[in-house]
């Protein structure tokens, strides 16, 4: 960054001594662009030391995906768009049969349990209930008066969602695969953590009478970033980096005036 | 294998993969496991009609009187419920089993809506109040044979539908609800009167109770009607008590009706073509799209253009239809679901499918029925998920909340609800478990 050509010096008009045209020791004041001694990179130095980088939100070791992450004065645009409340889609893998303490595959197993009997049905079954209990707590933490007409229309178009802090809260889910003994969701939540996806899993196969543990948690969308926005590690250079900044500006601009 | 002098350490890969195959395994739930029966109850519990004793009458000291179950509450039965019907403060629930006992009754039993209910303390009088659900006792010609299809409740009487006995009515009859001749000062309370109906022109196959009326559906298609007759509920062209069950003419007169409701005093039927017919009370625009009139005592045909009508619900002051495609419809007076802002309207309005959970996640979730109370609506999706709007009144919602709802609203009932009924307080729901 340092190495890039940076902004010229400044320049200022300064009267400077010349001398006269006439001849002699007459000496005259000429009006000269002249650059800043301030300016000159040897007085300034380099014009990066530090970096601020905030991250966005966050994402546990055994988890991968979508990384938000803000440079500079890229940290205001990062609070106004945890303000702005959006829900993130993850994919989330599971195996069923085996119960662990920290309800992942890498954990303590605490039970192994059978599976066969689980079908399809049985399974977007719970995971409808799930969905409407969570459509429930969407309604409940939106902190909307139930009895006017504008909660009505915002019901009816399905954009009522939390603007706080509210406990986690899931707006979708949907079976992706279901291959016994594995699976694969994808989930679409609000406030929420990584370990509360793998503890939903777990759930998930108490409910259905087994035992579940999670596999994969990956984040596929952020908001408004998603995958094909995403640097993979090949492309941690300067060069891509400036690109998808340039490229996630606009969108980030029109997310946060359509909801503040 | 470890050596004497070697420290233990943290289990190896090896070890753990080891230990991890060699653990039990624990089942749960067999391949052949069966979704069980409950049912839910939920509302205004003082009446009895919930059905749990320990609401109104605690058995431990510690516990208080509850006198609104805000959400819905697991009533243990030993049998296998197929139908139940809400009344004004009491519940039926039928089996349609062949052992003897095949209806319960619970709540106010003042007029004998419930049979007669032997009092333990004094074994010629009755129980007022039954607090748990107690077994009324049909006088059935094959009772080992017989099986009991339907159950209807009004406000003070109730119908029983059986395949091949007839119709059992038994409760206040002072307006000739029951089918029978009104007797003057007639005392109901403790009564042992259950009146069998067996004149119809076919079988009955759905029997509806409003508020002091009945309707009997038989298989033909007809629709008779007896009870009273002031507001024209019962549709035979008078404003007089009928006493006996008389056959409805007027616009649904050579029509196949394929289902009849009414829960006050304004009658729907659906014809098999998807024709709506009312008669009845309209002083809340139910039939305002025909007629000027509050009272009209003869079926008209209710020309909508909504599309195919699968389903109707009479309530109070405000009606519900289902058409074909999945769509629910709403008229009347009151909260029809549509936010505070619709009061009352003549003609039907689409509630959107969105608020019964459709979404572009599950785009085949429709509603499959609907119900309706006394000023509640209740409907249910082929996804099994039950939602609720109207008064709030004691609970009778089961949201647990106490505020009345304007749109929608899902309540949380831990299994598949297959039907459910609802009462003016109170509602109860058959569900099936995961």
């Amino acid at each position: 960054l340092n190495a890039a050509p940076g902004r010229g010096p400044r320049q200022r008009v300064r009267f400077l001594r010349a001398p006269a045209p006439g001849g002699g020791g007459a000496v005259e004041l000429v009006a000269a662009r002249v650059p800043v001694l301030a300016d000159h990179p040897l007085v300034r130095g380099p014009r990066f030391r530090k970096l601020k980088i905030g991250a966005g939100h966050r994402l546990d070791v055994k988890a991968s995906g979508v990384f938000v992450l803000g440079i500079g004065h890229g940290n205001k645009l990062l609070t106004d768009l945890y303000n702005c409340h959006l829900t993130k889609v993850y994919t989330v893998g599971g195996l069923f049969g085996k119960a662990t303490d920290d309800f992942s595959d890498s954990g303590n197993l605490v039970e192994k349990t059978t599976f066969d009997h689980i079908t399809r049905e049985k399974f977007e079954r719970i995971l409808a209930v799930i969905q409407g209990t969570n459509q429930k707590a969407l309604l409940m933490y939106s902190n909307i008066d139930m009895k006017t007409q504008e909660a009505y229309e915002l019901a009816v178009k399905g954009l009522i969602r939390p603007m706080g802090k509210s406990p986690p809260v899931i707006t979708a889910v949907r079976c992706l695969q279901f291959a016994l003994p594995e699976f694969q969701l994808e989930i679409h939540c609000l406030h929420e953590t990584q370990q509360y996806l793998r503890k939903m899993v777990h759930e998930i196969g108490l409910e259905l009478k087994s035992s579940a543990v999670c596999t994969q948690v990956r984040r596929i969308r952020d908001g408004v970033f998603t995958v094909d926005d995403a640097l993979p590690r090949t492309q941690w250079n300067l060069q891509s980096i400036q690109e998808a900044i340039r490229n996630c500006q606009l969108k980030v601009e029109t997310e946060l005036e359509k909801t503040l | 294998r470890r050596g004497l002098g070697v420290a233990a350490g943290p289990p190896s890969t090896r070890q753990l993969r080891e230990a991890e195959e060699a653990a039990p395994v624990f089942q749960y739930a067999g391949k052949a496991a069966k979704r069980k029966d409950r049912v839910f109850v939920w509302g205004f519990s003082y009446s009895g009609a919930l059905g749990v004793p320990s609401f109104v009458r605690p058995d431990a000291d510690w516990k208080k009187p509850r006198r609104i179950q805000p959400t819905p509450y697991r009533l243990e039965t030993e049998d296998k419920i197929s139908s139940a019907a809400c009344g004004y403060g009491f519940t039926l629930l039928a089996s349609n089993t062949r052992d003897i006992t095949k209806v319960w009754g619970m709540g106010l039993n003042k007029d004998s809506q419930l049979g007669f209910q032997r009092s333990r303390r004094d074994q010629t009088k009755g129980y007022e109040y039954v607090l748990e659900p107690s077994p009324i006792p049909l006088p059935l010609e094959k009772p080992q044979q017989t099986r009991v299809l339907q159950v209807s409740c009004g406000r003070a009487h109730s119908l029983v539908l059986t395949d091949n006995e007839g119709v059992f009515t038994m409760g206040n009859n002072s307006y000739g609800q029951c089918g029978r001749k009104v007797v003057e000062d007639e005392i109901y309370s403790g009564s042992h009167l259950i009146h069998q109906l067996k004149e119809f022109d076919s079988r009955v196959v759905q029997v509806v109770c409003g508020q002091d009326h009945s309707l009997f559906r038989t298989k033909k298609g007809t629709v008779y009607a007896c009870g009273w007759g002031a507001d024209g509920q019962t549709g035979l062209g008078h404003y007089n008590i009928t006493s006996v069950p008389t056959k409805l003419h007027g616009d649904i007169a050579g029509v196949n009706i394929i289902q009849v409701s009414s829960y006050g005093d304004c009658c729907l039927a659906v014809s098999d073509e998807g024709d709506v017919f009312g008669w009845g009370n309209s002083e809340y625009l139910q039939l305002a799209s025909v007629t000027e009139t509050t009272q009209v005592n003869i079926p008209r045909h209710l020309p909508f253009k909504i599309g195919k009508v699968k389903e109707a619900a009479c309530g109070g002051t405000g009606n519900v239809v289902l058409t074909e495609e999945g769509n629910v419809f709403v008229w009347g007076y009151g909260i029809l679901g549509k936010g505070p802002n619709l009061i009352e309207t003549a003609v039907p309005e689409m509630i959107p499918p969105s608020l019964f959970g459709w979404s572009d996640f599950s785009p085949d979730t429709r509603v499959a029925h609907v119900r309706c109370g006394l000023s509640q609506f209740a409907a249910l999706t082929n996804k099994g998920e039950l939602f609720v709007w109207g008064k709030n009144l004691r609970g009778c919602l089961g949201t647990g909340r106490k505020e009345d709802q304007y749109f929608p609203w899902r309540v949380t009932v831990p299994g598949e609800v297959v039907d459910v009924a609802c009462g003016v307080d109170h509602m109860v729901s058959m569900v099936r478990s995961f």
